[in-house]
């Protein structure tokens, strides 16, 4: 969908983003500035200290290049000597991504701008009770006033990140055609598209995997389990007894597995659209996740004193809370299921029959927890996206 | 220089060339092992009060002030009275307690800190580790003395905090008055 933007609402927008690991940092950067740009009509520069892990998200982007253009974003390489700008180079609106600290230059010369820029501290995802008392605090450093701004799921916060396209893509991947190209283009069989359950993986290491893969494995119908490359590869090396490569399918029983190569993000939404469970990680996946209105289940990224626990507790008790979801039995089922996938099991319940009974009984919960997802999607949008919270709030003060 | 997160109750910064007292602290793990507090603070010339957050290693400039070791003697509304080693009260206003007021209680004996900012007292610091009489909380879960497991239970001044699940009414119990967490019962 192309929205016209109102140009007196146009600004420049610097948006500066530091790879810690992963790609969840740059990933969740590059579709905001892509978002700001193409749907808000903002220019937009991308300051990033890691372009070759960039580059697995843009494969375009040439990263010998201090400074390029790619899909109408100004992409700028955020090296240790950080060019010295004048305060008319820097942004109008200013946004350091997951509370990466500004280059001291950069603040100096923000501090000399004739209008002050809006100058905001884009947080990280958390479903804690906090967040909405937190949000949009300012914070007076270097003399100039930084805005806190939290994404999130509830009224009161910012909102999370999707394209108003986004939410016909489960439509047009669920047609047969659509897979099967989709399958194709990796150099795996179309008739996989024809297995019954299709499930994408994208987890870190994970001690409970081998029981899920066992599981899958004694499901009556066919599954197919699709799985990006990543951390998870190894622990799929090990249940199945050999080196895996991507664009090949390992077929154990009804189980069929496929490993995909690192994928662009316009594929990484196909795959999971057109999936009937996604397991996700981090931040990145597991927003995409929900805005498809999709079954998800998080394998959320481990912090120090367990602090990620708290924030999966707080997650599931938004997401599986008695207004949102009344089918208590389905939400006995998830809270397990989440907890379980996360808490590194080393009961019974990690593999053997205990672990076939865990998993069965949550996918014949699917048709349930799909009607679930859908109205977890809706109420996600009632918040407004993330770009558009954000442009709404910038505009009202540069 | 300190930063953020270890600044608490009763202390006083430096803003913009302004002096504010800290009233209450708020820390909270924002992700990936980062941390944001958001602070009540009261600008110590004007009266006036902000909530801004800072990220938890954000530097900021602390004042130190003059102090002296206080006890509590007792509460005539708005002020609470309290005796320094001398015998002078020294009074605070109960709005500029902040958290501290979580704790205050009749009788109690800790040895405090009054924070004077111009010959004024404007704040009070509780000792890091205070002990008080739980008044109420539901029954000891038999069997559970992990500790991890975790009930509501209700101080002789009606404030409510988690408490370990073997802890029971009457137990003394030691808190942390930074976090205002439970940190165990108290040794006789």
């Amino acid at each position: 969908m192309s929205l016209m933007p109102d140009p007196t609402s146009q600004r420049h927008w610097h948006l500066f983003c530091r790879v810690i690991d992963n790609f969840g940092d740059i990933g969740v950067c590059w579709r905001l500035a892509r978002q700001l740009h193409q749907q808000h009509g903002q220019q937009v520069t991308l300051w990033v200290d890691d372009l070759s892990s960039f580059r697995a998200l843009c494969p375009a982007l040439d990263y010998s290049l201090a400074e390029q253009q790619q899909q109408g974003i100004v992409i700028r390489h955020w090296a240790e000597d950080f060019p010295l700008l004048s305060p008319q180079q820097t942004g109008d609106v200013v946004i350091e991504a997951f509370a990466c600290e500004l280059p001291q230059s950069y603040i100096a010369a923000m501090q000399q701008r004739e209008r002050t820029a809006c100058w905001i501290n884009l947080e990280y995802l958390s479903a804690e009770d906090w967040v909405p008392g937190f949000h949009l605090s300012q914070s007076p450093v270097h003399g100039l006033s930084k805005t806190f701004f939290f994404p999130g799921f509830v009224q009161g916060t910012g909102g999370l990140l999707c394209e108003p396209e986004l939410a016909l893509l489960p439509h047009q991947m669920a047609e047969g055609a659509a897979r099967q190209a989709f399958l194709s283009s990796f150099g795996l069989a179309p008739a996989l598209a024809d297995c019954a359950l299709q499930i994408s993986l994208f987890a870190y290491e994970n001690p409970a995997l081998a029981g899920l893969l066992d599981a899958l494995q004694a499901w009556p119908q066919t599954v197919h389990l699709l799985v990006p490359a990543g951390r998870v590869s190894a622990g799929l090396d090990d249940w199945l007894g050999e080196t895996t490569q991507a664009g090949h399918t390992y077929q154990r029983g009804r189980l069929s597995i496929s490993l995909l190569p690192f994928m662009s993000q316009p594929q990484y939404d196909q795959l999971l659209a057109m999936c009937d469970l996604n397991l996700v990680r981090g931040e990145e996946s597991f927003v995409r996740a929900q805005m498809l209105g999709k079954p998800m289940l998080w394998h959320i990224y481990r912090q120090e004193e367990d602090a990620h626990l708290d924030k999966l507790e707080a997650f599931l008790g938004l997401y599986c809370d008695r207004n949102n979801l009344s089918d208590r039995m389905l939400a006995e089922h998830l809270v397990g299921a989440f907890r379980h996938w996360n808490q590194a099991p080393d009961s019974a319940l990690a593999a053997g029959a205990e672990a076939h009974e865990h998993w069965h009984g949550l996918l014949q919960q699917l048709p349930a927890w799909q009607t679930h997802a859908v109205a977890w999607q809706q109420q996600l949008q009632a918040l407004g996206d993330l770009a558009s919270n954000l442009v709404h709030y910038a505009t009202d003060r540069v | 220089m300190k930063t953020a997160n270890e600044f608490r109750a009763g202390q006083v910064l430096s803003l913009n060339g302004q002096a504010w007292v800290v009233l209450k602290a708020e820390f909270n793990k924002s992700g990936r092992n980062a941390a944001v507090v958001k602070m009540k603070l009261k600008n110590l010339l004007t009266g006036a009060s902000q909530e801004p957050v800072f990220k938890a290693d954000d530097k900021l400039e602390p004042i130190i002030l003059e102090r002296s070791q206080v006890t509590y003697s007792y509460f005539a509304d708005p002020l609470y009275v309290f005796m320094d080693e001398e015998y002078n009260q020294i009074e605070v206003e109960k709005e500029n307690l902040g958290d501290t007021l979580n704790f205050m209680t009749d009788g109690m004996t800790d040895v405090c800190e009054a924070v004077f900012y111009e010959g004024k007292a404007i704040s009070i610091e509780l000792p890091t580790t205070i002990v008080r009489t739980v008044s109420y909380t539901e029954p000891a879960v038999r069997g559970d003395t992990s500790g991890k497991v975790m009930k509501m239970a209700t101080l002789e001044n009606g404030y409510e905090l988690q408490v370990a699940a073997f802890v029971e009414i009457g137990d003394a119990i030691e808190i942390d008055t930074r976090t205002g967490e439970f940190k165990g019962r108290a040794k006789n």
